[in-house]
This record gives structure tokens, C-alpha cells and sequence, in this order.
């Protein structure tokens, strides 16, 4: 199990992905746990991996806690909900979500296009490298059409809470798009926003039974140490043939995922 | 996102305060992964423990892998949380109440996830 977090991370980490598009799959095709226990135990990893990387992304004014703190204001109550909501609902029907959100994944790495502004900052400071420590303060950041940010930002809330993941896939889309925001600080303000977004949900799941400690332990540390490895790693290797191959077992997921949906 | 000069070193204070949560809850996950290894535990047997907070203490006094795991778990889950109440005091003090306001709102919608996940049947 801590090699199957390890091996989330480090992927999460060199392909830009958070861990819980990988954990919950991992936990639920792969060590049968049912799958809103595994959503469980990847909000839990997402926070921690969150925490390790905004600590690095604020330190290097990479991201905007202003703007992320007003919209995590709304992922939280949308989390809030799709907390409360996700104990309702049918694990086929979270499972079909769940493939849903697989394929879209998968569609969104193969359009995407290598650009420098869009790598992901690394999870802790590479040694040597010349952005190491804090940086020079980047000119503010005017955001537009706020009101349409807010209501990505609550959908992307509820897309979290009901699969476990960060809902990145939302919240940079909006940010870039929507709200004019540079990808990189949509990227990092957005990996900022996990940890309260997961936050609010993990609460309810810790209380309802949705969390348990002897799975998300080793899972947690296991996706810790790998996207702390793939962060070191990421700018010796070329994640292109890498990124091929995630795609394909996006899809596969994607498919096995669907079988349990209509099981 | 305009910034005031008497906030400036927030996104530093913040940023140590997380990286803190993060190796302390790492740390807590990591000394109960290795008792659990030490007393034969699989996470696979199926038995999860329930969530009783006043049990905590007992369970890390007696080195009881599942305590560490707990306070692990929570000590990741609180790490924003505290990050959010930083900020709230940092936004006080710089005279940011817009700010502020969204701080103190997000310490409410917590609030209640917490009331309403301990009013929930388990």
C-alpha cells in the first residue's frame, strides 16, 4: 500500500496530476476497498501533499493566497455539500462519476501542449536550483468575471468532495480561462485551495466512518515520499512517452471504473 | 489581488506554518506505519478501527499504531485550518477586512462541516 501511494505520488507529481485521480483507483480496483473509503483516504493524501507543495509555491510567491483564500471560501461549501452528499449517493453512481472524470482527465493530458509557464513547480526546492528560497514578489494579479470563478469554484468544491480528488481539473481551467489568471499561479494557487477544499470534507467523511486510519496511514505517507521523489526528479526526465502511456491507463481505469458503475 | 505592505511577510509565515503541518503529520502517519509493521498489522484485514477522539491519548501512551495514525490524520487535516486562522489573525493586524471577512466566513463553513459530520449517524 505504501508502494502503491509512492508510485501515485511520484506519477501525480511528474505529470502535474494531484494523487487522488490515481489513489482511488489504486485503493479500490486494486485492494478491493469500497470506493467511498477510498475517496476517503485520498482527501486525506491530497491535503498532505497540498500543505508540502503550497508551503513551497507561497515561500516563491508562485501563488496568490488572496485570491485562492476568496475562492476556497466557495470550494469549501460546495466540499460541504458534496460531503454530505456523497453518504447518499450509490457507489455505482460514484463509480460512473468517477470513470467520467477518468476520461475527461485523460482527454485534457492529450490536448494539452508542452508549455514552459505550465510545468508544475516541484513539490519541495530542487538542490541547486536558482528559484530556491523565496522570490521576487510578481506584480498583483487583476482577476476578472469573479462571479463565474465562484461558481467554478463551487462546482469544483463538490467534484472533490464526491471523488476524493483536488479538482484541479476545474479550478485552473476557470482561473486561466475565466478569471485571466497565468497558468503557473492558476496551477499553484489552485494546488493552495486542496487543502481547505479536502479539508471540509475529509471532517465529515473522519466522522462518518469513511476513513480508515490502517489504509490512509501507509497510503498517506507512501504518496508523501513519492511526490517529494517526483519533484527531485522532474526536470531529468521527459514525461511526453510517460504522459502517452498515463493516458492509456486513464482510459483503461476509465473502463474498468464504468464496469462497476453498471455491475 | 492587490497586496499592503504591512502584510507582506504572510505568504512566508503561512507557507513555514504548512510546511511545519506537513512534516509534523508525515512524521505522526510514519512512527504509526512502522508500529504497525512491528505488530503484524495489515491494512487489508478489514478491521477499521472507529474514530474516538478521547481514546487517542491511551492508544499513543500504550504505542498503539492506530493512535499515531489518528493524530497523524488529524494533524494533516488541520494543517489549512490553522493556515486559515493564521491568516485570519495576519489580515486582522494588517488592516485587511475584506480579507479578514473571508477568513472568519471560511472558519464558519468549517464550522459547520464539523457540526454537521458529528450530528451524522455513522
Amino acid at each position: 500500500m505504501i508502494a502503491g501511494g509512492f508510485a501515485a505520488g511520484i506519477f501525480g507529481s511528474l505529470l502535474g496530476l494531484g494523487g487522488g485521480i490515481l489513489i482511488v483507483p489504486l485503493l479500490t480496483l486494486g485492494f478491493g476497498l469500497p470506493l467511498r473509503e477510498a475517496v476517503g483516504v485520498s482527501l486525506v493524501s491530497v491535503i498532505i501533499t497540498s500543505s508540502a507543495s503550497a508551503s513551497v509555491y507561497l515561500e516563491r510567491h508562485v501563488a496568490d493566497l488572496r485570491l485562492g483564500m476568496t475562492l476556497e471560501l466557495f470550494t469549501a461549501m460546495g466540499a460541504l455539500v458534496g460531503g454530505l452528499v456523497a453518504f447518499l449517493i450509490s457507489e455505482q453512481v460514484l463509480a460512473g462519476l468517477f470513470a467520467g472524470l477518468l476520461v475527461t482527465t485523460a482527454m485534457t493530458m492529450a490536448r494539452r501542449r508542452e508549455a514552459p509557464s505550465a510545468a508544475p513547480t516541484p513539490l519541495v526546492p530542487v538542490e541547486g536550483a536558482p528559484t530556491a528560497g523565496p522570490a521576487p514578489r510578481p506584480a498583483p494579479v487583476v482577476v476578472h468575471r469573479l462571479g463565474l470563478g465562484i461558481v467554478g469554484a463551487l462546482f469544483a468544491g463538490l467534484v472533490s468532495a464526491l471523488l476524493g480528488v483536488g479538482g484541479g481539473i476545474v479550478k485552473v481551467p476557470v482561473m486561466h480561462v475565466v478569471m485571466g489568471v497565468p497558468l503557473r499561479m492558476a496551477t499553484a494557487t489552485s494546488n493552495l485551495m486542496i487543502g481547505i477544499t479536502a479539508s471540509a470534507s475529509a471532517i465529515i467523511y473522519l466522522n462518518r466512518g469513511g476513513i480508515d486510519p490502517l489504509v490512509a496511514g501507509p497510503t498517506g505517507l507512501g504518496v508523501f515520499l513519492g511526490a517529494t521523489l517526483g519533484s527531485r526528479t522532474i526536470h531529468r526526465i521527459d514525461v511526453r512517452y510517460l504522459r502517452v502511456l498515463f493516458i492509456v491507463v486513464l482510459l483503461f481505469t476509465a473502463w474498468q471504473m464504468a464496469g462497476r458503475a453498471f455491475r | 489581488m492587490s497586496r499592503r505592505p504591512g502584510v507582506q511577510d504572510l505568504d512566508l509565515a503561512i507557507a513555514r506554518l504548512l510546511a511545519l503541518g506537513t512534516y509534523l503529520s508525515v512524521g505522526l502517519l510514519a512512527v504509526g506505519v512502522v508500529l504497525m509493521a512491528a505488530s503484524g498489522i495489515s491494512p487489508l484485514d478489514g478491521n477499521a478501527p472507529a474514530f474516538e477522539l478521547g481514546r487517542i491519548p491511551a492508544d499513543v501512551v500504550a504505542l498503539r499504531p492506530v493512535g499515531f495514525l489518528w493524530l497523524g490524520l488529524i494533524a494533516a487535516i488541520a494543517t489549512p485550518l490553522v493556515r486559515v486562522m493564521a491568516s485570519l489573525v495576519g489580515y486582522v493586524r494588517g488592516g485587511e477586512r475584506r480579507m479578514a471577512f473571508i477568513a472568519a466566513a471560511i472558519i464558519v463553513v468549517i464550522s459547520i462541516a464539523v457540526v454537521l459530520a458529528t450530528r451524522g449517524e455513522r
